[in-house]
């Protein structure tokens, strides 16, 4: 579904200031998969999402989706098949148009924007029966401005709008991080609905090593911008918190003395 | 119920002020003067409305509206000189589309800054509206412009008629424009970038789009000034985002900007609230050369007084705090 080939993605290249932000990383997706992304900070987590998502272009390597190359893809075009959800709630949702506006945008997504009329009587009845599916009572605050909503609506809100036409891959880089934790567990049952019931292929960074391995099918652990490790099946059935920190620490210090070395 | 009254309490400075100035109008101006007024005030209404789309729909300044305000007085001007008034207004719309093209061009695609886009182009304007015209300015008394064709139809009321009437065609076509998906995809590409380019909306022809539009409203303005006062002035257009930026503030203190009818019923308030206002100053025998300095002015105190209240507020509170 979709596969990355040797991306690198390099800041300040040639300079004093070099950082590698991904070295060499490859990984295969397939359909239906759900795979949760860990490291610590700096380890690449949010770039490999860029470099997906086509805010950030590749230095090297390549980028399939069902076998078509989208490397060289603008973040606007890739977006007709990558739904993107970001860490700050702000960042989703239009805040001066109101939640069927911002509705109406999501819901032309991938399509061609025309001349026509953005929100129809038709599409307000669906967008109505889309958000009390969320259960937050915004069905009845349709005209309201999205930035009088608090955080955690706003997010809801935007995860609704990336999955309202189903796209092909989920991108949600620590979507519940900024959230408190009643509401960030709210976000984040909501988001395996949506996800388990329209089956997407999703990839979701996350800082909660628990999170990481109670939900998805997959884990990716990132340090210095490589594949640390990829745990699946039955060795991620019997892998506890206390285990995968250790593996984590025991192989994040084995790459430190590495360095020390070097 | 009490939102309602709340909402009727906070409208009671602003309806006084209103029929102060109404009074004003009626004791300080001749008839035929309220007349002249009202018309330039729905010809500048089309400026502010063209402003409005760049300043406050995709919140940018954009510099370039002072050329292209003299390139529709220009282009205007020549065709009517020659005999084509109708065709001129057409004309100018299509300059003042194309200038704010490359204005977008230039931000979106060359990555220049947004206000050193407009400059340049405004910059390159001054030699092509020279250019165009053949001369720093040009009379069309003795030519026919729109006005004065329609004069045997409409008598009497021809400028006032056929001003508000542009001004009404503009205002319901921007209205119906900005609630389609295009005009949505607009509107969002101001409002944050990040989401509309997630949306699979591609924010660079968005604001090409949108400067185009803008420019063409100015252009417009431009044109129409040129035929109503029967001279093309490739000056006029200096200063012109100043003036449509502060009437555009002095129409937000009436309508609120948050809903398109608003926000366009603000600019087109504005933009005859500040004809009448320096209406007033000119009856009150102040030299017309300090029009610009009144709308720089009151752009300043309008942005400036938010940040004053705060500062005055947190001040007593300060003194307040120490005095306990």
């Amino acid at each position: 579904m979709l596969k990355i080939e040797h991306a690198t993605v390099i800041f300040n290249a040639k300079t004093v200031n070099e950082k590698v932000a991904l070295k060499d990383f490859s990984c295969d997706i397939s359909d239906g998969d759900f795979i949760t992304v860990i490291g610590s900070n700096g380890a690449g987590k949010s770039t490999l999402m860029n470099a997906i998502s086509g805010s950030l272009m590749l230095d090297e390597g390549k980028i399939l989706l069902d076998g078509k190359d989208i490397t060289r893809f603008k973040e606007h075009k890739r977006a007709r098949f990558i739904g993107r959800l970001f860490q700050d709630p702000l960042k989703g949702t239009a805040p001066n148009m109101t939640i069927e506006e911002n509705l109406g945008l999501a819901y032309s997504r991938g399509k061609k924007r025309t001349l026509n009329i953005g929100i129809n009587k038709r599409d307000i009845n669906l967008f109505r029966e889309k958000l009390k599916a969320l259960g937050l009572g915004l069905e009845d605050r349709m005209k309201t401005p999205v930035g009088l909503l608090s955080g955690g609506q706003r997010q809801a809100l935007t995860l609704l709008m990336a999955t309202f036409v189903t796209p092909k891959l989920l991108l949600l880089d620590e979507h519940t991080a900024a959230l408190d934790p009643v509401t960030a567990k709210k976000v984040m049952e909501i988001t395996d609905d949506i996800v388990k019931k329209d089956k997407i292929t999703t990839l979701m960074i996350t800082h909660n090593i628990d999170g990481a391995l109670r939900y998805g099918n997959k884990t990716i652990v990132l340090s210095q911008g490589q594949k640390l490790m990829d745990i699946k099946g039955d060795e991620r059935k019997d892998m506890t918190v206390e285990g995968l920190m250790k593996l984590y620490s025991k192989t994040a210090s084995d790459s430190l003395s590495d360095k020390m070395i070097l | 119920m009490s939102t309602n009254s709340k909402k009727i309490i906070s409208w009671i400075p602003r309806a006084l002020v209103l029929a102060a100035a109404l009074v004003l109008i009626n004791t300080q101006l001749y008839q035929s003067q309220i007349i002249d007024t009202l018309e330039m005030g729905f010809v500048f209404s089309l400026l502010a409305m063209g402003i409005f789309i760049s300043f406050r729909i995709l919140d940018i300044p954009d510099l370039s509206v002072d050329g292209t305000f003299a390139l529709g007085a220009s282009v205007s001007a020549l065709l009517t000189y020659n005999g084509h008034p109708v065709l001129a207004i057409f004309a100018s719309l299509a300059a003042g589309a194309l200038a704010g093209g490359v204005t977008g061009v230039l931000i979106t695609k060359f990555k220049v800054q947004p206000i050193l886009g407009g400059i340049i182009t405004m910059t390159a304007l001054l030699s092509i509206n020279l250019l165009i015209l053949g001369a720093p300015s040009r009379s069309l008394w003795k030519n026919n412009t729109i006005f004065t064709l329609m004069q045997s139809v409409l008598k009497d009321y021809t400028d006032i008629i056929l001003s508000a009437a542009v001004m009404l065609l503009v205002f319901i076509i921007m209205f119906w424009f900005l609630k389609t998906q295009i005009g949505m995809s607009l509107r969002a590409t101001g409002d944050n970038e990040f989401m509309v380019r997630a949306s699979s909306i591609n924010s660079d022809t968005m604001k090409i789009i949108g400067f185009m539009i803008a420019n063409a409203l100015v252009s417009l303005a431009g044109a129409m000034n040129a035929q109503i006062t029967k001279t093309g002035d490739t000056n006029s257009g200096t200063g012109m985002l100043v003036v449509g930026l502060a009437s555009i503030i002095i129409g937000e203190i009436f309508f609120s900007r948050h809903t398109i009818f608003s926000g366009l019923a603000a600019a087109v308030f504005g933009a005859v609230s500040y004809r009448f206002i320096l209406a007033f100053a000119i009856s009150l025998g102040i030299d017309t050369k300090f029009t610009k300095l009144l709308s720089a002015v009151i752009v300043v105190i309008a942005i400036a007084l938010p940040v004053i209240k705060k500062s005055v507020s947190g001040g007593i509170k300060l003194l307040k705090e120490r005095g306990e």
